[in-house]
């Protein structure tokens, strides 16, 4: 028998609550998993749509909200010569509830630019010219708005005609409506507007080079601002509000965690009070009970946590699936991510064990001959 | 307590134990478990110490094992007191082995892992502590139930992985508190016998408690203690004639 043996037997004394804690932390990791899975998912995805679309740097003036605000199409004008700028594209992306989807990407692009390039038909075919009504649909969108080559697609007021269904080579832009910048300002009021410009990089640019770039770009149009691709989501207040209010509904799940182990090991020391004594009497050190304490703690947050993670995994599959989200972001469960969960746990366990490790050490070994 | 010279120094002592006015008050004041308690026990005695429930005998065997304090008086163990030990553990695991009445086995582990328990402070490979705790259990006639769970075993067998287990660092006391007081007669004299047995063959100094004047009449020293004080110190077979 070994000491490990020792913790392993001290937490099967009682299954049943031993069972339940372990759901305790592994609710509070799985929310980890799931919210911070798809909070970063929703970087990752808008990145990898970007990088689908071969865009270096994004113009945009999204400080203050998710979804960028309008600037000036003119804006462009400014920066399209620039050294470093090979070419670009301008967009007005917004967030829209088409017919029964609650929440879909509509994806506007300057007729003809680089964004276009891109995207693979599935089926059906491009639109004709930018004035054409028509738009085309990446392949989740379709799928979530049941629609195929031939249907109508009413946006706001407008019916549009889907002329094509194509794959986007990313997430994201599979999960969109795409069509001309033009109808789409049209449609919604906003002509002369956009609000972000896609910009491609001269070949052989590093980051720093990029980055300079950038700096560069935004002291021309003090309206909005340049920033690599990826990057002008993680500084926006709408990525920060879902980041922090994931962070935050996890660590209220967490905190739950800690109150349910500290929780499960008081109540074994009260329990076994008698025994930890009978411990000591028979010659163990104070520090090898609060050890096997601190121990059994730390081995419920490491099983919470990667059952938690495994639930997490579970549940953001769900999640990924429900009607506000379906199509804009794939979650992020990178093995950085689940061991970052899993390490949480275990310092859960170990944090819960300090108060019931100090009452066991302060346990007086004449109890054992008690009773 | 550590070195092999103290060591040597303190079997050279003539009394394992030496009390001298030793009292134990609890509940700031209000209750005096121990008045006064002058004592000597020799090396390889076997003393028995009886009394009615409340006289101090628990008292007096918890300052024996190191596992209380007493207010006042001088209590020490080969010459060494114990109020100064330097590691009251080693002195718990090494010098001393514990019986209880209630026999304290760990309810989650075999008999063979319990009595592994107080090896662990002993830096022995686990194959080395599980050996030495199979030779135990063989030396109390339990080989066949090592394997066996407390729940599983009978009142006198779990007494007699109680009985292994204290043997398990080779102490040179054994302190008992009434070792035979949750078995039945047959059970009890089973028990008693194995104890003696220990005794004599690995010539252990053992205190035992007991309410049981046969039992106290088995050794070499009775003590009977009343309200917190010894009133009897000598030959067992003279109990009768002090109540």
């Amino acid at each position: 028998m070994t000491f490990f043996n020792v913790v392993t037997r001290g937490l099967q004394r009682r299954p049943v609550r031993t069972g339940l804690t372990l759901l305790g932390i592994s609710v509070g990791i799985a929310a980890v998993v799931a919210l911070i899975g798809l909070s970063r998912g929703l970087l990752t995805s808008w990145t990898a749509g970007m990088k689908s679309r071969g865009t270096d740097i994004v113009v945009h003036n999204m400080r203050g909200s998710l979804t960028p605000k309008p600037f000036p199409a003119s804006t462009r004008d400014r920066i399209a010569n620039v050294p470093g700028v090979t070419a670009t594209c301008e967009l007005f992306v917004d967030f829209m509830s088409i017919e029964n989807a609650e929440l879909m990407i509509v994806s506007a692009r300057e007729w003809g630019c680089f964004a276009w390039q891109n995207l693979k038909l599935v089926s059906g075919r491009m639109p004709n010219d930018q004035s054409e009504r028509a738009v085309v649909l990446g392949t989740s969108a379709a799928d979530i708005l049941k629609k195929k080559v031939g249907d109508t697609l009413q946006l706001e007021t407008a019916e549009l005609t889907v002329v094509g269904i194509v794959e986007g080579g990313a997430f994201v832009e599979n999960g969109s409506v795409i069509l001309s910048l033009p109808l789409l300002q049209e449609i919604t009021g906003n002509q002369g507007q956009i609000n972000a410009i896609d910009i491609r990089a001269a070949q052989g640019m590093n980051d720093a080079d990029i980055r300079k770039l950038c700096d560069q770009l935004s002291k021309l149009i003090p309206e909005a601002r340049a920033e690599p691709a990826g990057e002008h989501l993680v500084d926006t207040e709408g990525y920060r509000v879902i980041n922090a209010m994931s962070w935050g509904t996890s660590l209220l799940a967490i905190l739950v965690g800690v109150l349910g182990v500290t929780n499960t090991m008081l109540m074994s020391v009260f329990e076994r009070k008698q025994e930890i004594a009978v411990l000591l009497a028979l010659g163990w050190r104070r520090s090898r009970i609060v050890r096997m304490i601190l121990l059994e703690s730390a081995m419920l947050g490491l099983l919470g946590g990667i059952i938690g993670v495994g639930l997490g995994v579970v549940g953001v599959h769900f999640l990924q699936n429900a009607p506000a989200i379906r199509g804009m972001l794939r979650p992020d469960l990178s093995l950085n991510l689940m061991a970052t969960a899993i390490g949480i746990a275990v310092c859960v366990g170990v944090l819960s064990g300090f108060y019931p490790a100090w009452r066991s050490s302060r346990l007086t070994p004449s109890l054992a001959l008690h009773g | 307590m550590n070195s092999n010279a103290s060591q040597s120094q303190r079997r050279s002592s003539t009394f394992v134990f030496e009390a001298s006015g030793l009292t134990k008050d609890y509940d700031d004041g209000q209750v005096h478990a121990l008045r006064g308690v002058d004592c000597k026990i020799a090396e390889g005695e076997f003393v028995a110490i009886v009394g009615p429930s409340g006289s101090g005998k628990t008292t007096l065997l918890q300052m024996f094992g190191a596992l209380d304090r007493p207010t006042s008086g001088t209590l020490s163990y080969r010459g060494e007191s114990l109020l100064d030990l330097n590691d009251v553990a080693a002195y718990r695991a090494h010098e001393i082995g514990f019986i209880f009445q209630a026999f304290h086995l760990l309810p989650t582990f075999t008999a063979v892992e319990n009595v592994e328990i107080p090896m662990f402070e002993d830096n022995q490979s686990r194959t080395a502590r599980t050996a030495r705790a199979l030779e135990l259990l063989k030396s109390v006639g339990l080989e066949q139930r090592a394997n066996h769970f407390p729940a599983k075993l009978s009142g006198g067998e779990r007494q007699r992985v109680a009985i292994a287990r204290s043997l398990a660092n080779s102490p040179s006391v054994l302190l008992a508190d009434e070792p035979t007081g949750n078995l039945d007669s047959e059970n009890a004299v089973h028990i008693l016998d194995l104890l003696v047995d220990l005794h004599r063959e690995r010539r252990t100094t053992l205190v035992l408690i007991t309410h049981d004047m046969n039992v106290a009449r088995r050794a070499s020293r009775a003590i009977q203690m009343t309200d917190g004080r010894v009133v009897f110190d000598g030959d067992p077979a003279k109990l009768s004639s002090h109540p």
